[in-house]
């Protein structure tokens, strides 16, 4: 089992399997063509044979056969069961066969036994029979009406059919001789075509082997190239390989360039962090020992308590501050990860039905309606489904926050099958956003209103997760009375039965 | 009202517990997942705060097997994992609630005691039964518009009855739910501190139902 994982094995077999079927075919139809062949030549031998014996044959005028053994010259027709043999039958007037009426001297004390059938007149008919000695005999017989009166010729009337001229009585004549021969023929060839079609076979899976080699040669490169890769010798794969591979090792290669920008780019952003996090530690390392300070050095300037506040107050103030860097950086890297993969596809539907899972729980104090109008099942993003949940999860959430009473969701397809355009939007009846302040509401880092919690970056990661996939977050007043936010993202085309 | 806190990060946990027995809660912690498990599963709470990234089994597989198992009770999960997949996730493993991490105590506070109303059914923090009004959020207690003054321990047996009006409440199920697990509990005291309610409140509003326990009526 292990060997047919191998392509080695697999090619080998796939071509051994085919050349054996191809060949067994051949040899099947080129030993009948032969067969075929020497039975006509046999057949054709014998017939000459029978002509000699029906020339040789004299009925005289009493009506009794003779045969002039002299005008027979093949030796074997005197040499018992030599394999040619002759036979003259007469047929009665009751319609069977006196049989062996003369015989050659080759039969010896047996006996040609043809068929109890009547052919037309001087035609010939091949047989295989049984013959002396439980040999196979090829016969060949000619039925003649020749007359006591007749010739000494036969054919005389040919043209009566299988009726003889009333009283004339109808002779057959029989020749027989051994298939022994091209029997052996027959196997002799078979042997040396079966031989020669394995040699064929052997040649072929030969050249598949060799095939093969050659074809998966330039694998081993390959691998080769990976190790040097896998042990860090090189960045990329390297070397030029067959052009039916050398896609496959451009596209790694994009990968590996891909991988290493994002690495790059993962130090940047973790320096950018640590970075980001370093002042408002200092601050707060400040505070702390100016809040030390004055106990030690000087008792009496300001009560323990009063710089305890304040230190709190800082600590507070810095961590705030951090936990926006944080924020920012996360929401960052977010967008960094988010591209289009070609071919991402996500259903709207069930991702929006988790989502107002969610909210119905996490808002479950507001008591508000949260709505979803009926959406399309062929509704899809063409895009990671985080994403879109991001995107749509934060719009929901901040439209929750602001709603007195109702969150409408609706989603649908607009555009035709090419660059068709998936719209999503999300209606709440709260405040709304005053028409100056909404492009604001986009910036990182504005928060609009600090009564509510969040970091105030909501809005603003909406607007860059839809820019990354080249859509739009749009803000604008909603009929139910507060924001409506419309996002305008790249759809996925229905998907493939 | 006693709560499950299972956090791993010991100073959290420490100002969570200050937080929530602050806030007149009694507080059971669990530090890892199986720990906080098998308490869910052994002792009745009235609500879990259950962190996710935890040692040896995660908050996620946990809150999954309590719900498995038919454990109801109402869990918030506390964590800083902030996407909106973590928290589909977080709901459809049957949590009630999601706060990310970092939070505002209050908030933390407010959902707590709107998830332990909503798991009894009651929809406003203001619990009324006859004239006695207790405010969930402040932990006040007034008879009529005069404020009662209450021990903490009163507070607390006073609380989970009015989160139950009409109930039969059986006195192991109060120790069980007024106490910690390593509290030295005596069901005697229960007793002691509702004869000591009966004194501040009108005396008929705890019945008691022989045999059974007590119940808070409307009188």
């Amino acid at each position: 089992m292990k060997r047919l994982r191998s392509l080695r094995w697999r090619l080998l077999l796939a071509t051994v399997a085919a050349g054996l079927l191809a060949l067994a075919l051949a040899g099947v139809l080129l030993a009948g063509l032969f067969r075929d062949q020497v039975m006509r030549q046999f057949g054709l031998a014998l017939t000459a044979q029978l002509d000699q014996v029906t020339a040789a044959l004299d009925i005289d005028a009493r009506g009794e056969a003779h045969i002039d053994a002299t005008t027979l010259s093949d030796p074997r027709w005197q040499r018992p069961l030599s394999g040619l043999y002759w036979q003259v039958d007469r047929r009665r007037p009751d319609g069977s066969w006196q049989r062996g009426l003369l015989r050659s001297r080759s039969l010896w004390d047996a006996e040609l036994q043809a068929p109890q059938d009547l052919l037309a007149d001087g035609s010939v008919h091949l047989h295989e029979a049984a013959g002396p000695a439980g040999a196979r005999l090829l016969l060949a017989e000619r039925s003649l009406h020749v007359g006591a009166s007749g010739g000494d010729t036969a054919n005389s009337d040919g043209g009566n059919g299988g009726a003889g001229p009333q009283g004339a009585p109808t002779w057959r004549l029989l020749v027989g001789a051994d298939l022994h021969e091209t029997d052996e023929a027959v196997q002799r060839f078979n042997g040396s075509l079966l031989a020669s079609l394995a040699l064929l076979l052997l040649l072929l899976a030969a050249a598949a082997i060799a095939q093969v080699r050659v074809g998966l040669a330039p694998l081993r490169g390959l691998q080769a190239a990976l190790t040097a890769l896998r042990q860090g010798r090189t960045s990329h794969l390297e070397g030029r390989f067959p052009t039916e591979v050398q896609p496959l090792i451009d596209d790694f290669n994009a990968v590996l360039d891909r991988h290493a920008e994002g690495i790059a780019r993962a130090r940047t952003q973790a320096g950018n962090l640590a970075h980001a996090l370093k002042t408002p530690l200092a601050v707060m390392a400040q505070a702390a020992e100016a809040a030390q300070r004055p106990t030690q050095a000087a008792p009496a300037t300001p009560t323990p308590g009063a710089s305890a506040q304040e230190l709190a107050g800082v600590v507070r103030q810095q961590v705030d501050v951090a936990r926006r860097q944080v924020d920012r950086h996360l929401s960052r890297a977010r967008a960094a990860a988010a591209r289009e993969v070609p071919g991402a596809r996500c259903a709207v539907e069930p991702l929006l039905a988790g989502l107002l899972r969610v909210m119905a729980r996490v808002h479950a104090e507001r008591g508000l309606q949260l709505h979803s109008e009926p959406i399309d099942a062929g509704c899809a993003f063409a895009g990671d489904a985080q994403d879109l949940q991001e995107m749509v999860g934060n719009l929901i959430d901040n439209a929750c926050k602001w709603a007195r009473q109702a969150v409408t969701l609706r989603a649908r397809i607009a555009g035709g099958a090419e660059g068709a355009r998936l719209q999503l939007q999300v209606d709440d009846d709260g405040p709304g956003i005053d028409p100056a302040l909404r492009e604001r509401a986009l910036t990182r880092g504005e928060r609009l209103d600090e009564a509510v919690p969040g970091s105030g970056l909501g809005l603003a990661i909406v607007q860059e997760l839809a820019q990354l996939y080249g859509g739009q977050l749009t803000l604008g007043p909603s009929p139910a009375g507060g924001l409506r936010a419309e996002l305008d993202l790249p759809a996925a085309p229905p998907a493939a039965p | 009202m006693r709560i499950l806190l299972v956090e791993d990060e010991p100073s959290l946990r420490a100002a969570l517990r200050r937080d929530l027995e602050g806030a007149g809660y009694v507080v059971d912690e669990a530090d890892n997942g199986r720990d906080a498990q098998h308490l869910g599963d052994t002792e009745p709470f009235d609500a879990v705060l259950l962190d996710l990234g935890l040692p040896v089994v995660d908050g996620l597989t946990v809150l999954r097997r309590w719900r498995e198992a038919g454990r109801t009770m109402p869990v918030l999960i506390l964590t800083a994992r902030d996407r909106w997949h973590e928290k589909v996730d977080g709901i459809d493993a049957g949590a009630d609630d999601y706060l990310t991490k970092p939070f505002h105590t209050e908030e933390l506070l407010a959902r707590l005691r709107a998830l332990i109303r909503r798991a009894q059914g009651l929809g406003s923090p203001l619990l009324r039964c006859g004239a006695i009004t207790l405010d969930t959020r402040s932990q006040r207690v007034t008879l009529g518009s005069q404020p009662v003054s209450l021990t903490s321990h009163e507070y607390r047996l006073l609380a989970y009855l009015m989160h139950r009006p009409g109930q039969v409440v059986s006195r192991s199920e109060l120790t069980e739910h007024l106490y910690a697990q390593d509290h030295d509990r005596d069901s005697n005291t229960i007793e002691v501190f509702v004869a000591r309610l009966r004194r501040k409140l009108p005396p008929e509003c705890i019945e008691t139902v022989r045999g059974l326990g007590y119940r808070l009526v409307a009188p």
